[in-house]
């Protein structure tokens, strides 16, 4: 406990000068504009804002990240409060009452309570991170080669099974981004694979060009179809951004019980924001003494799934820091910047560099507190930005996007990269086929291939081994049971 | 066709040709002997596999996906504006290393702004403008990051 505290406390040493408070705020500002803009979700925000870290710090420009994703994560629920419009699939649950609450002359009280629950979400999961990562950091740091491959399967796995859609199609898109992080020169070796003879394939694919080209481009190219939204609505009806002593009231207890609810379904791969804030509403629909009146603007139908998101993006933060392992679509962004900015997530992190591990941890706290400040007095000069017309937001996302693109390696021939995958990336969405399990495999696709060989190396060639090793049967075991569970479920749903 | 049934004949066809790949890369004679290539087989086999039960599950009565549809007649000019947009970003960054950042940016915002926001030249022109200005400004003044110069940034003082 004591070392925790002392952890924490060099964390805070690390994040707390001006330079990075002022960063978290410019950082928390921009991530809540892009994070709020209608189509586009956090994952988007922070792949086209990883460029303004280039040129400072590491501490400073990992702290400046975790202000964009925490920002992103505030932002994301405004276009549903405000014109019905998510900012993205987490989002999506924030309309049921936030809208209605606007369309009752309420818009102030739901901008401020969903800026609360974000809050109170937030400080909740940050107190679960905070007690869980050394000790989960401690035991990962005792996994050999044999556990880190049976635990990379049981996230690849998981991020298919506990997402909703086809498990097949799941699995085609696990295998494509395997595929793309075995081409270039193979580290071991120095064998040269899968370049069918073009040069600039030697050094590999980048994954963070295709997360810009899935994640920024092709939500452009997705919005092409919308170019004419305006979206409309009168300022002066928004009322005061605070809440009545009977809102706070009705609100308190389900943000109490959905952060939790949320941290959890964080920490799992594959879950994610949209099954927290589902999840959350159910609940508390389901316990409400006045469920009819949930989807007609009750506070706590928005309060719930706000605070639940919010401890979501914690949750997800723990296997990202401690195991180096993403969760989901935004947290494949974050480890990608992390991994530009020369940090490789994972136990070795908490033990080699402390101070960095802890000075996220502390960033995050204090972006809490900084965003806060920034949602509830700002609010309504923030939710201007939503009347700014699609066909002008859009051009300035792809230059962005293409402008942080030339920044990863200086390559001309990222450009082809980044718009060939978005146009993948399109099509595939046109297929169904779920694009986070594949980025998440491109990206872990280079640890698993090396501890795959280093296992066998040490078992002369037994698959025994997985199996042998009781944290790696653990995962295993997992990894099947997730996977009989979830057949189990869509047969049931299909019945 | 059925969205399965392509995703599948996809899965299967890239599938195939990376393990055709895999099974031609040489082999270590000591230490990591299956080395290079175990991993790639596993992965190209899962491939094709997942693709084959994706198209065999398709076939069974009543339980067919739907239609695959990419919308390229109904929707032509949405991927008339994709395909320009993809060959444009592509050019702009061939380009870019030779003729600096701030033209062949400025001439790649107008043409997306052209294609998006049609009829508001002066607009667009102007969005264009500001927006390479202010990259410009941001990452290689602020920031001191690496831009490409030509010829405009080799006026400019900084």
């Amino acid at each position: 406990m004591q070392e925790i505290f002392a952890n924490l406390g060099l964390g805070f040493q690390t994040a707390f000068t001006f330079t990075n408070i002022l960063w978290v705020f410019i950082g928390g500002t921009l991530g809540t504009i892009i994070g709020m803009l209608p189509g586009l979700g956090p994952a988007t925000g922070v792949a086209i804002l990883i460029p303004i870290t280039f040129g400072m710090n590491p501490a400073t420009a990992l702290i400046t990240m975790c202000a964009v994703y925490y920002g992103a994560m505030f932002g994301g629920s405004r276009a549903s409060i405000m014109i019905n419009t998510p900012g993205d699939a987490s989002a999506i649950v924030s309309c049921f009452d936030g809208y209605p609450m606007t369309k009752q002359g309420r818009a102030g009280a739901a901008l401020a309570i969903s800026a609360l629950a974000s809050f109170i979400g937030g400080m909740i999961g940050m107190f679960f991170l905070v007690f869980l990562t050394q000790p989960i950091a401690a035991a990962a740091l005792k996994f050999g080669p044999a556990e880190m491959f049976s635990l990379m399967m049981f996230a690849l796995v998981a991020t298919i099974t506990l997402a909703e859609g086809n498990l097949l199609k799941g699995a085609v898109a696990i295998a494509f981004g395997l595929m793309l992080s075995t081409v270039g020169i193979d580290a071991l070796t120095g064998i040269i694979r899968f370049t069918y003879g073009a040069e600039a394939l030697q050094d590999g694919i980048d994954f963070l060009v295709i997360i810009i080209g899935v994640y920024a481009v092709c939500e452009v190219f997705k919005n092409f179809k919308d170019i004419n939204a305006v979206y409309k609505f009168d300022s002066k009806h928004i009322g005061k951004v605070w809440i009545t002593k009977e809102d706070w009231k009705r609100s308190l207890p389900p943000m109490l019980r959905s952060s939790p609810l949320g941290f959890i379904v964080g920490v799992l791969p594959g879950m994610g924001g949209t099954i927290a804030t589902f999840m959350s509403y159910a609940m508390e629909k389901n316990l409400s003494k006045k469920p009819e009146e949930f989807g007609k603007g009750a506070i706590e139908g928005l309060a719930a799934p706000e605070a639940a998101n919010n401890a979501c993006s914690c949750g997800a933060m723990v296997p990202l820091l401690t195991l180096g392992i993403p969760g989901s679509g935004t947290t494949a962004v974050m480890l990608g910047a992390l991994m530009l900015l020369g940090v490789r997530p994972g136990p070795t992190l908490f033990t080699d560099h402390p101070e960095i591990a802890w000075g996220v941890i502390a960033s995050m706290l204090i972006g809490n507190i900084i965003l806060i400040i920034i949602n509830l007095p700002l609010a309504i000069p923030l939710v201007q930005i939503l009347k700014v017309p699609t066909r002008i937001m859009l051009p300035i996302i792809m230059g962005l996007a293409l402008i942080g693109t030339y920044f990863l390696n200086y390559s001309s021939f990222d450009f082809v990269v980044v718009m060939v995958s978005a146009v993948i990336g399109y099509l595939f969405s046109k297929l169904e086929i779920p694009l986070p399990p594949l980025v998440l495999a491109l990206i872990l696709g280079g640890t698993t291939e090396q501890a795959l060989r280093n296992s066998l190396v040490l078992s002369d060639g037994s698959l025994g081994i997985f199996v042998q090793k009781p944290i790696s049967a653990v995962f295993i075991v997992l990894a099947a049971a997730s996977l009989v569970y979830s057949l189990a479920k869509r047969k049931k749903h299909a019945a | 066709m059925t969205k399965d049934t392509l995703t599948g004949i996809i899965a299967v066809a890239v599938g195939g040709i990376y393990t055709a790949t895999a099974l031609v890369l040489p082999e270590m004679r000591m230490g990591d002997k299956l080395g290079p290539k175990i991993f790639p087989l596993v992965v190209g086999i899962g491939s094709v596999l997942a693709g084959l039960a994706l198209i065999l599950g398709d076939r069974r009565p009543g339980k067919q996906s739907k239609k695959a549809d990419f919308g390229f007649v109904e929707h032509k000019d949405l991927w008339l504006k994709i395909v320009l947009t993809t060959v444009v970003g592509i050019v702009y960054g061939l380009v870019m290393d030779k003729l600096g950042f701030l033209i062949p940016t400025t001439l790649f915002m107008l043409f997306i702004s052209t294609l998006i926001n049609k009829g508001r030249l002066v607009q667009n022109a102007v969005l264009s403008a500001v927006f390479a200005v202010i990259t410009y400004g941001v990452f290689a003044v602020a920031l001191k990051l690496s831009l490409p110069r030509g010829f405009l940034e080799s006026l400019l003082p900084f």
